[in-house]
């Protein structure tokens, strides 16, 4: 008799569960991501994949969910939520390659670009958060160098290319608000400290700080490594932008796709919707695409031709203080197709920005 | 599909057991075998074929098998062809087809059980399955396809025949279930991924090595008996009694006692149905009994998989339960603390060979624990022991089994019934972190082995 009550709340209690979950995700269905059968993605498995994906993403109650493994995972002794080292004051990703590639082939790109090219080639590799905050991470905790390996980097490369050492430029500034707390980017001005030596090795002078004006254009920004954690008791970021009213006047920005087709975006950089979406860094260039053609009112003639990955999105308008054309081109998107996108004898400098990270995956 | 994936779970568990207790109980058997068949051939239809084939050759030579009874040198050479087939054929599909999406997983349970089948029709311990679809479901029995336990024909469909479906079975059966599936995605998928991470950093201080192979023995204990545990959940709350296949290996005080609870019901079925044929069931000279026992073990090392190591670690099995009983036992006696270090520290040796890609790797990671390596520590250790610690020891302690222990101390007590009657929401909680641990996705492991 007992042992029948005991089964019967069992289940009971096990039931309850189920239709909350059903519940919860029957609130929150979307008909227009649910998978569709067909026979042939039925027998082929691929339904079963994207029915899976669907269900593990649309759970009711997904992020209470995961806060409730991530938090006991933390409380019993862990220092880490899904690869990303959790501290006091920021979340840093756990850097890994499990087998780098060897410098040489790292910097095969860029001098094959500077030698098969004539132009006057520029690289900047920027380490991550995680290099410049290591004396942050929790203690022992392991985490791939990145300074040497890009000091391996720099001196594979050949004479013609030049390279700007950024790690000592965002080591020495460590503690100011160089790197978001809750994101793997850069702040803007973590980008200008970087600019201003970048900008003089490619022949100008750098735009005081004092010339700019400097906007929070939200200060509830929680970027990627939070939403990888939905870990919340870090300070959310501030989204700064700098505007010179003194500086270049934007003419056109050009979007193109991996086909070629172009797709006029007016004078505006920034995109103000970005922010109030979940990607709110896209507020700096808009919506990635292979190729931005961006010309300006300046005078001078020079064309800048710039390769690069997101992480150079908010350098864009410091740059854009001195070129007529800046030309950009990324590298996350048209990957080793990168050369197919621009004629380089149309410029006359082309920079290689990108994060450390992104390099070594790239090639 | 796999009993611990979060589609099963959190969607096809609940539908599949509502459909079973809805249809009346002349139809369970027919849901069942749908269920198998669709949890089987999930993401990857054409994995069914194979389980079809089988099924249907099993079926054919069961009734060839039964119709030659009086016809021993007929029966002898048809069995000997299709233990040859069938054992080949499983070797040479885990090694073609390992690690791909259309790895015909639970192969090496099936193939067992259909050689038992047949073997035990030739012994006439029981006749050949008469409908085919019994046959059917006995092979293709989800629960039990993942790793175990391992079945009876006719325990099997004795169990089929008079299985009771109540409240009473649902209701263990589902806390079973979750307790197996706790085991699995909480314990053995962490100590997974902290296997995984030590593996890969290179580095191999003697900290570095026992931590390694501590969590990889922890983390195969709690994958295995966490899928035992659910097949048996399952099976209980579908009416049927699936038998034990692990009890407490660890901290054992001899390396006989870790032999008979570790895999219980792989070891029962070689036992039956391989050493009969070696030297009778009741070998006569003691050199017969441990040629067996070692021979057997090999075999349960290649069990587990197709690489060398597997049938390696089988054979330093084999020779350490020969050891013991020949030496360290009489040695010991009835002291139960030196045989448990010497028990525990040679199996931690012995799993080396299990995870090891080859000897050159088993040498290297010996002379770390042994502290011949990278020195003492290094960070990745250090990183790992203060981060874990606790869970290691938690996982040590559940793998004692004292937690039922303390439960049945305790059950006379206040105590003891105040948890008792919280059982039911403890379950609850425990089912709603598992669903929390599977959603989080990033330590999830299928099942490492290709069994």
């Amino acid at each position: 008799m007992k042992q029948s009550k005991h089964a019967r709340r069992m289940v009971l209690v096990i039931l309850l569960i189920y239709l909350v979950l059903v519940g919860g995700t029957a609130a929150s269905f979307r008909a227009d991501a649910f998978p569709r059968p067909t026979w042939r993605s039925v027998l082929n498995g691929s339904w079963c994949t994207q029915f899976e994906r669907y269900l593990n993403e649309d759970i009711g109650f997904h992020d209470v969910l995961f806060r409730i493994k991530s938090r006991t995972d933390l409380f019993i002794g862990e220092k880490m939520i899904q690869g990303v080292y959790v501290t006091d004051d920021r979340l840093l990703e756990k850097l890994y390659a499990e087998e780098a590639p060897a410098p040489e082939s790292l910097a095969d790109p860029v001098n094959a670009f500077c030698a098969e090219t004539g132009l006057p080639t520029y690289l900047v590799l920027v380490p991550s958060a995680s290099e410049v905050y290591r004396g942050d991470l929790p203690a022992n905790a392991v985490s791939d160098e990145q300074s040497s390996r890009i000091q391996q980097i720099y001196s594979a490369t050949a004479s013609g290319v030049r390279c700007i050492d950024a790690y000592q430029i965002l080591y020495t500034h460590k503690d100011s608000y160089i790197y978001y707390r809750t994101d793997t980017h850069w702040t803007s001005y973590g980008a200008y400290l970087v600019y201003r030596s970048v900008i003089q090795k490619l022949g100008f002078t750098p735009t005081p700080y004092e010339r700019y004006v400097i906007r929070h254009m939200t200060t509830s920004f929680r970027g990627d490594l939070y939403a990888k954690t939905l870990y919340d008791d870090v300070k959310p970021d501030l989204l700064d932008r700098y505007s010179n009213e003194d500086g270049a006047k934007i003419t056109s920005v050009t979007a193109y796709d991996a086909d070629g087709d172009a797709a006029d975006r007016g004078t505006v950089l920034y995109r103000e919707s970005a922010l109030s979406t979940q990607d709110m860094y896209r507020y700096y260039l808009g919506t990635p695409c292979d190729k931005l053609v961006i010309r300006t009112d300046v005078e001078s003639g020079r064309k800048l031709l710039l390769y690069k990955d997101d992480l150079a999105d908010c350098m864009v308008p410091f740059l854009l203080e001195h070129y007529s054309e800046i030309c950009i081109i990324d590298l996350a998107r048209t990957g080793a197709r990168y050369r197919a996108y621009a004629d380089p004898s149309a410029y006359t400098q082309a920079l290689f920005l990108c994060s450390m990270e992104r390099w070594t995956d790239l090639w | 599909m796999y009993l611990s994936s979060f589609t099963f779970t959190v969607a096809l568990l609940p539908a599949l057991l509502l459909c079973y207790y809805l249809v009346p109980a002349k139809g369970r058997g027919a849901v069942l075998l749908v269920a198998s068949l669709l949890v089987y051939g999930w993401g990857s239809p054409a994995r069914l074929l194979y389980l079809a084939a089988c099924i249907c050759y099993d079926y054919g030579v069961g009734l060839l098998l039964e119709h030659w009874q009086e016809k021993k040198a007929l029966s002898t050479g048809l069995l000997a062809f299709s233990a040859i087939v069938q054992a080949g054929a499983m070797t040479a599909i885990r090694m073609v087809a390992a690690g791909g999406t259309m790895y015909p997983f639970g192969i090496a349970i099936y193939t067992l059980h259909g050689l038992g089948y047949l073997i035990g029709i030739y012994r006439g311990r029981y006749k050949a399955a008469a409908r085919f679809g019994v046959l059917a479901l006995y092979l293709a029995f989800f629960p039990a396809l993942f790793a175990g336990p391992l079945m009876n024909y006719q325990e099997f469909t004795d169990q089929l025949e008079d299985r009771r479906c109540n409240v009473i079975q649902l209701g263990d059966g589902l806390a079973l279930f979750i307790r197996g599936l706790a085991e699995k995605v909480v314990l053995a998928d962490t100590f997974g991924y902290m296997y995984r991470e030590l593996r890969q950093t290179g580095t191999l201080s003697m900290l570095t090595a026992w931590l390694t192979t501590l969590s990889f023995s922890l983390y195969l204990y709690f994958e295995l008996f966490g899928y035992s545990e659910m097949a048996r959940g399952l099976g209980r709350a579908f009416g049927f009694d699936l038998p034990r296949n692990f009890s407490q290996p660890f901290f054992c005080t001899s390396i006989t006692a870790f032999m008979q609870s570790w895999n219980i019901t792989l070891l029962l079925w070689f036992q039956t149905n391989f050493r009969y044929f070696l030297f009778g069931p009741h070998p006569r000279r003691r050199w017969q009994k441990y040629l067996a026992l070692v021979l057997t073990w090999i075999l349960i090392g290649a069990w587990y998989g197709t690489a060398p190591q597997f049938a390696l670690w089988g054979l330093t099995i084999g020779l350490l339960v020969t050891l013991d009983q020949t030496v360290l036992t009489p040695l010991f006696g009835k002291r139960w603390l030196p045989g448990l270090a010497v028990t525990g520290i040679l199996l931690q040796f012995a799993w080396v060979l299990f995870y090891a890609d080859d000897l050159g790797e088993v040498g290297a990671v010996w002379r770390a624990m042994l502290g011949l390596g990278s020195g003492f520590v290094d960070q990745t250790g250090l990183y790992f022991f203060t981060s874990y610690i606790a869970l290691l020891l938690l996982g040590l302690y559940i793998a004692t089994d004292q937690f039922r222990n303390i439960a049945e101390r305790l059950s006379a007590t206040a105590v003891g019934r105040f948890i008792e009657s919280w059982q039911p929401v403890l379950h609850g909680l425990l089912l709603v972190f598992c669903i929390a641990s599977m959603l989080y996705g990033e330590r999830m492991t299928g099942l490492w082995l290709h069994i």
